[in-house]
């Protein structure tokens, strides 16, 4: 059949529609490239929450040569809000777990650091979420990103048009900074996973709850500009019980019975990507961030403890993202 | 004495440790740099209490860090317009009569801060576009800092400092329609179920829940709505989820709207008074605000709320 008028007006416009989505990602917009020739990812079976976890976590992180003797390490756990029984926030018993690992390989202090972007009550999260008493036995200081002490910061990419943020002492103080996100879907940015995870180190105290100017600025950009600027040192991604669907808080729960461990954020993200099903060079901040700050490409992981398996039952997102399946 | 005023003179004086040489506080005990909602509740809180050097200071460090344009920024060193801050400030130099031209221009900053939604462009386009989050875009009230969308927070805040104008004159004659818009935008926003979270009612067809500290400050710059069904809905989700919490900050936020509705709060009161560590409480804000609510009619009459 010919293309009528009507069929060409419509596709024109889709095409601008789509230049206009990724023009602002077509040039390079960061400082350095920070991509190592290979980074090193474990995906790790754990099937449940439990004590176990720290057998797990133990083994799974001897398959890298991290050494932090003597290192101020601050773990990030992704903590939003709470809803009874909903997979919202990454499992305290996790951060537990990676807590004493860590002490045990010699750190110097072990801290675990977040900003809400939801709540402005850090504490009755912390409570609500199990999170409180677990710190409190384990005698793990928390600091609340949201009110911590502020740094006028230079960003390293330019992809939100900002060329500072003020960001939390603590976390620029880090020699060992780990993300530990939920593996989740996003209704506003398809997946929140390592990189998006670092928007809880913006502070609330000056952006506010939400940090609202991130979402004017560009989700994508946003995620870009902050972890060029913040290394992440080290992931720990919470996929033992994920969230599919409208995440990320009111989403589905979703048992995926994986950790997944990684040296390189972006090599993390686009494997948890395959894990849900999707294809990461569709995520935009994944597949830009492949180009400055990490590794997508399998060929460039190392894939170590489990294999990958592209999940035959995608995690179901909200139909703007639909576009993530596309690969397979 | 009594153990409330035991505990609330322990507070004040830990409060009174922790102001800084400069005359502000910092959000955290461990910080040294001066932020202006700690530092606003502690004016508040010292000021009810009659501490008048440190309230003094407070009150200078207040006036020195005003931005030029009469807004605040969230902390010393920033230039950012903050329009939560800003409506605390105002609350905080309430008593001062130096500070009058002060807040008059803080009031001026305040009924020119429209939420982006208030831009017909914007409006067009959450009207057409962007439909995933349900609110009306015609009901706008106040960011948190400018160029972004209307929040629950800094919108009650701002109800309740416009609120305190002695009259609609003198250039300020656009008050009562900002203030009236301000409340449409919180009754728009609620959470279907009753209350408020941050701003966002229904997401993609899903209600989210509420959260008790942004529906106590709600509550508080709706007590001239007292009988509409939306606050009264609002009202039963406190009193059945306050009881509950046991952070102070939610708990300090309850009791204070749940007095100025008044609803029976001794339980809530003794909950507060019965936490452990409150002293020790890293969060100077949280700190304060306990001292706030556990002398609550006076921190009503403060905030220009009648109980």
């Amino acid at each position: 059949m010919n293309p009528t008028r009507r069929d060409f007006l419509i596709r024109s416009a889709g095409l601008a529609a789509g230049a206009c989505v990724s023009a602002p990602f077509l040039l390079p917009k960061y400082h350095v490239d920070r991509r190592p020739k290979r980074s090193r990812v474990a995906v790790l079976h754990a099937e449940r929450y439990s004590q176990k976890l720290d057998q797990i976590l133990a083994a799974g992180l001897r398959l890298f040569p991290i050494d932090v003797r003597g290192k101020r390490v601050i773990l990030k756990p992704n903590l939003v809000d709470y809803a009874p029984g909903d997979a919202i926030n990454t499992h305290p018993l996790l951060v537990l777990a990676a807590a004493e690992s860590f002490r045990r390989m010699g750190a110097d202090s072990v801290l675990v650091a977040e900003g809400p972007g939801n709540q402005r009550d850090t504490q009755l999260v912390l409570s609500q979420s199990g999170y409180q008493e677990s710190l409190n036995d384990e005698k793990i200081r928390f600091v609340d990103l949201n009110r911590d002490q502020l740094i006028h910061t230079r960003l390293r990419a330019s992809y939100t048009g900002m060329t500072h943020l003020w960001l939390p002492r603590t976390v620029l103080e880090a020699d060992f900074l780990v993300s530990m996100p939920k593996i989740k879907t996003h209704h506003w940015s398809g997946v929140t996973l390592s990189m998006k995870n670092m928007f809880g180190i913006v502070p609330g105290a000056r952006y506010g709850w939400p940090k609202n100017i991130l979402h004017w600025k560009g989700i994508q950009e946003s995620i870009l500009d902050i972890c060029a600027t913040v290394p992440i040192h080290f992931v720990i991604a919470d996929g033992v019980v994920a969230m599919e669907g409208n995440g990320p808080l009111n989403g589905t729960p979703r048992h995926l019975g994986k950790i997944v461990l990684a040296d390189d954020q972006v090599a993390a993200d686009a494997t948890c990507g395959r894990l849900m099903g999707f294809d990461p060079g569709s995520i935009v901040h994944i597949a830009v961030g492949a180009k400055f700050l990490g590794n997508a490409s399998p060929e460039r992981i190392e894939q170590v403890a489990e294999n990958v398996l592209t999940s035959r039952n995608p995690f179901q997102v909200v139909p703007e993202f639909r576009q993530l399946y596309t690969g397979f | 004495m009594n153990p409330d005023l035991f505990l609330l003179s322990d507070l004040l004086a830990e409060l009174a440790l922790r102001q800084l040489p400069c005359g502000g506080w910092a959000a955290l005990a461990s910080s040294s740099q001066p932020a202006l909602e700690a530092t606003c509740y502690s004016t508040l809180a010292v000021g009810l209490a009659a501490l008048p050097s440190y309230v003094a200071h407070a009150q200078e460090f207040l006036l020195r860090t005003q931005n030029p344009n009469g807004s605040w920024p969230a902390f010393q060193g920033d230039e950012q317009d903050g329009a939560w801050v800003t409506a605390l400030a105002v609350t905080a130099l309430r008593d001062l009569v130096p500070a009058i031209p002060a807040r008059l221009k803080a009031f001026h900053w305040l009924l020119e801060c429209v939420g982006r939604e208030g831009d017909w462009f914007w409006k067009w386009k959450f009207r057409t576009a962007d439909r995933h989050v349900r609110f009306d875009p015609d009901k706008f009230g106040w960011p948190w800092i400018p160029d972004t969308l209307s929040w629950v927070v800094p919108t009650a805040f701002s109800i309740l400092a416009l609120n305190q104008l002695p009259c609609a004159c003198g250039g300020f004659e656009k008050t009562p329609s900002r203030v009236e818009r301000g409340i449409e935008m919180l009754l728009d926003r609620a959470c279907p179920g009753g209350g408020w979270n941050a701003g966002n009612g229904v997401v993609y067809g899903v209600v989210v829940a509420p959260h008790p500290d942004d529906t106590a400050i709600a509550l508080l710059a709706l007590t001239g709505r007292k009988q509409d069904p939306l606050v009264q809905s609002a009202l039963q989700y406190l009193v059945k989820t306050a009881p509950t919490v046991t952070a102070p900050w939610s708990l300090a936020w309850a009791i204070l709207a749940l007095a100025a509705y008044g609803q029976g709060i001794d339980s809530l009161y003794k909950s507060l008074i019965a936490l452990p560590h409150l002293t020790k409480t890293e969060d100077t804000g949280t700190l304060a605000l306990a001292c706030l609510a556990l002398d609550y009619q006076r921190t009503l009459s403060a905030l220009g709320v009648a109980a």
